[in-house]
């Protein structure tokens, strides 16, 4: 099977290149981490990527594979079509071949304060949440960060330092829907602006990367009707 | 009120209450249009003009889209114009053309509700 694949070392290249790898006997049901991971064994220890549980749970592999962003570990080699063409995920500073600076990505999502705000006296015991208010949290706790949606999506590339990206954005609704925490007005006033949440324009690509099947433009949706339910 | 104008959550409603406006307004028009027993004319486009009720749906329909264009425009200038001077001039420019053009149309209403 064949790969071309992203390098760029700035320690020694002048500019990025792709490189072409060949792999054989390829087991069926082999996902693309094991065979990169095979290639950097065999052929190429110079190549680098990030990776960690190989599960799809720590969200450390993500790289754009075929044009799509997705997670290494939890993409079957059988679903890819030759060659398998391998980038590191767009828009994002590159330090060395798949590995990007997620800084960036860590800064938004720092920004709408992912943890539980309580003003009133901390109880003795857990704050505790009915069924149903834990239910308000499926598909928004679920996320791993691995940055695939937000690298994938155009509002986000066109202005990375003042557009929150769907991630943070789906933290931000992860925080406005718990039953628990106490800082709503603000969180939503917070995300006012023409750029923090509004350069959203549903372009969707987020919904159709996300390795773990999350919908952040529905959480985008969301933020917007407590917004206007909010203002009225 | 900022630069941008109007900020962030008051255009996007804007923004779908206009669109939501110039749909009906449109299907009203066609329905006019589609009604009219005599082959249109200017005679009878100034009458239906004319008429009040018209008048005001077409002032509004005037104001929808050019709080759309504004959204619009603005949104794509904010997306990929990335130099500040650049953009407060594309913007300044918006204003100005959609300015004159709604000034220049609700004099031309005006004038068909003193005539």
């Amino acid at each position: 099977m064949k790969f071309t694949i992203y390098r760029y070392n700035p320690e020694k290249d002048t500019a990025p290149y792709t490189q072409d790898y060949e792999l054989a006997d390829i087991a069926p049901g082999t996902m693309l981490l094991a065979a990169l991971l095979r290639i950097k064994d065999e052929q190429d220890e110079s190549l680098s990527f990030r990776r960690s549980c190989g599960e799809g749970v720590c969200g450390s592999d993500g790289m754009n594979i075929n044009g799509v962003n997705g997670l290494a570990c939890i993409t079957p080699i059988d679903s890819l079509q030759e060659p398998v063409v391998i980038n590191p995920l767009p828009g994002m500073p590159v330090i060395r071949d798949l590995i990007i600076d997620m800084e960036p990505f860590y800064h938004q999502y720092r920004a709408v304060k992912p943890y539980l705000t309580v003003t009133d006296p901390m109880p003795d015991v857990e704050l505790s949440q009915t069924p149903q208010q834990r239910d308000r949290l499926d598909g928004l706790i679920e996320c791993v960060l691995c940055a695939c949606c937000s690298t994938a999506c155009p509002s986000y590339w066109w202005n990375p330092d003042k557009f929150l990206g769907p991630a943070a954005l789906l933290q931000a609704s992860r925080f406005i829907e718990d039953s628990r925490d106490q800082k709503l007005e603000q969180r939503l006033q917070e995300l006012e602006g023409p750029f923090k949440l509004f350069r959203c324009h549903t372009i969707m690509n987020c919904v159709q990367v996300c390795p773990k099947g999350l919908n952040p433009t529905r959480a985008i949706g969301n933020i917007k009707r407590r917004m206007v339910t909010r203002s009225l | 009120m900022s630069l941008y104008v109007l900020e962030g959550l008051r255009p996007w409603v804007i923004q779908r209450v206009s669109a939501v406006y110039m749909l009906l307004f449109t299907l009203y028009v066609a329905w006019c249009l589609l009604g009219a027993d005599t082959t249109v004319s200017y005679a009878s486009w100034k009458g239906w003009l004319f008429a009040p009720f018209n008048t005001t749906a077409v002032g509004l329909f005037v104001i929808a889209v050019l709080f759309h264009a504004w959204i619009g425009i603005r949104d794509v200038v904010l997306d990929y114009v990335h130099n500040i001077m650049l953009r407060i001039f594309i913007l300044g420019m918006l204003i100005g053309i959609l300015l004159g053009s709604g000034l220049w149309v609700f004099r031309l209403l005006l004038l068909s509700v003193v005539a």
